[in-house]
C-alpha cells in the first residue's frame, strides 16, 4: 500500500512548542462506519483554544478544541473520546456523516 | 507524548526512515519503533502484533489492548525529466503530499538551484542521471521534455524497472511517434500502452499550473490503485 498524503502537523506542533505554547495532541485512532478523516489523523490544539488540522470533516472539531482545553486545565496527560452519529437533536456534536469515531487527546510535554 | 519523541517522529521523517509510532492508551507512554527492533519496555510483549502493523503498514490498535500503533512510510519517489515551468508547479503541489521529487534536465540553463530551491536537480542526461537514483517499482516517472533525445531514454529506462507510474508530455500525435520508437526499441504494446501519454488526466486547462494539476491528479489516482 502507499499513501501520498503527508501531515505536516507535528512539525507545526513543533513550531508552536517552540513558541512557549502549550499543546495537545488529538489523533482519530479508531473508526466504525463511514467517518470523513482515516485512522491516523491528526489536530494540534493550543491553551488559546487555536488548532490546525482535523480529525473529521469539521464535525466535531469545536468539541476536540473544548476538550483539550479541559486537558490543560486540569493538567492530565491525556483521554480518549468517542463521537458517534448524531441523532434528532441536530445542534448536538456529533457526525453528520453517520460514522463513529474515536479520538485520543494528549499533552506534549 | 514527550517533546523527546515528538523530536524523534521528525527527525526520522526528515532522513526518510521509516518508522512506528506506539502509543500506550491507558497512561499516555509513547515509544518510537524502528523496524527490525524490539519494541522496548511495556510494548514488548506485543512485538509480532507490531510487526505485522508495520508489515502492512496500517494504523489502528491492537486487538484486546490500549496499544494504539502509527507507522510511517517513505514518501515516494517521483522522477521528473526536464527541468521546465510545468515542473515547477508540480514541486509546489508535491509539497503537501507524500512525493519526494527528483529532477533530471541535461540543459544547464533549465536545471539551475535558484529555479528549483531545495529539490535533488541532477543535471545530466538521464542515462548517467539514474545512476544517481536508486529506483524500483515503487518510483514515478513523469517526462515533460517532448524532446526525444532527452525523454525517450528515461522512458526506457522506467519501463524496463518496471516503474508504477509513467507519464509522459505531448500531444496525441507527439505520442504516437514516441509510441512507434518504442516499438522499434522491442518493447511490447502492453508496455508502451502503460504509459500515461498524453500525460495527466483532462481538466481542460492549458496554462503550466493547471497542466501540473491535472498530471499530479493522474499520480494520485495511479498510487491508489497499486
Amino acid at each position: 500500500m502507499k499513501n501520498s498524503f503527508d501531515e505536516k502537523i507535528l512539525d507545526e506542533a513543533k513550531d508552536w512548542i517552540k513558541a512557549n505554547q502549550k499543546v495537545v495532541l488529538a489523533t482519530v485512532i479508531q473508526t466504525w462506519g463511514s467517518s470523513p478523516r482515516q485512522v491516523g489523523s491528526r489536530m494540534i490544539v493550543n491553551e488559546k483554544g487555536d488548532f490546525s488540522g482535523s480529525v473529521s470533516g469539521g464535525c466535531v472539531e469545536s468539541a476536540v478544541v473544548s476538550e483539550c482545553l479541559s486537558l490543560i486545565k486540569d493538567n492530565k496527560p491525556c483521554k480518549k473520546i468517542e463521537f458517534k452519529v448524531s441523532n434528532e437533536s441536530a445542534w448536538e456534536v456529533g457526525l453528520a456523516c453517520g460514522g463513529e469515531i474515536a479520538v485520543y487527546i494528549e499533552q506534549i510535554h | 507524548m514527550k517533546i523527546k519523541t515528538l523530536e524523534e517522529i521528525l527527525k526520522n521523517k526528515s532522513s526518510k526512515t521509516e518508522f512506528a509510532i506506539l502509543t500506550n492508551l491507558e497512561n499516555g507512554d509513547s515509544e518510537i519503533y524502528l523496524p527490525g527492533t524490539s519494541p522496548k519496555g511495556e510494548f514488548s510483549k506485543y512485538a509480532d502484533e507490531i510487526e505485522n502493523f508495520f508489515k502492512s503498514k496500517k494504523n489502528g490498535v491492537i486487538e484486546n489492548s490500549e496499544i494504539f500503533v502509527e507507522t510511517y512510510i517513505k514518501p515516494i519517489k517521483v522522477i521528473i525529466v526536464g527541468a521546465v515551468h510545468i515542473a515547477q508547479y508540480l514541486v509546489d503541489f508535491a509539497k503537501s503530499l507524500n512525493f519526494e521529487i527528483s529532477i533530471i534536465d541535461p540543459r544547464g540553463y533549465f536545471a539551475s538551484e535558484q529555479r528549483f530551491p531545495d529539490i535533488k536537480v541532477i543535471n545530466k542526461w538521464p542515462k548517467e542521471a539514474f545512476e544517481e537514483i536508486e529506483t524500483n517499482s515503487s518510483t514515478a516517472l513523469i517526462a515533460l521534455t517532448h524532446d526525444p533525445k532527452i525523454d525517450d531514454p528515461a522512458l526506457q529506462y522506467a519501463l524496463k524497472n518496471k516503474f508504477y507510474y509513467i507519464g509522459a508530455l505531448g500531444s496525441k500525435k507527439t505520442h504516437e511517434n514516441r509510441c512507434q520508437r518504442l516499438a522499434e526499441a522491442g518493447f511490447t504494446n502492453d508496455e508502451i500502452n502503460s504509459i500515461h501519454g498524453p500525460i495527466g488526466i483532462k481538466l481542460g486547462g492549458k496554462s503550466a499550473p493547471e497542466i501540473a494539476l491535472s498530471i499530479i491528479a493522474q499520480l494520485v489516482s495511479e498510487t491508489y490503485k497499486k
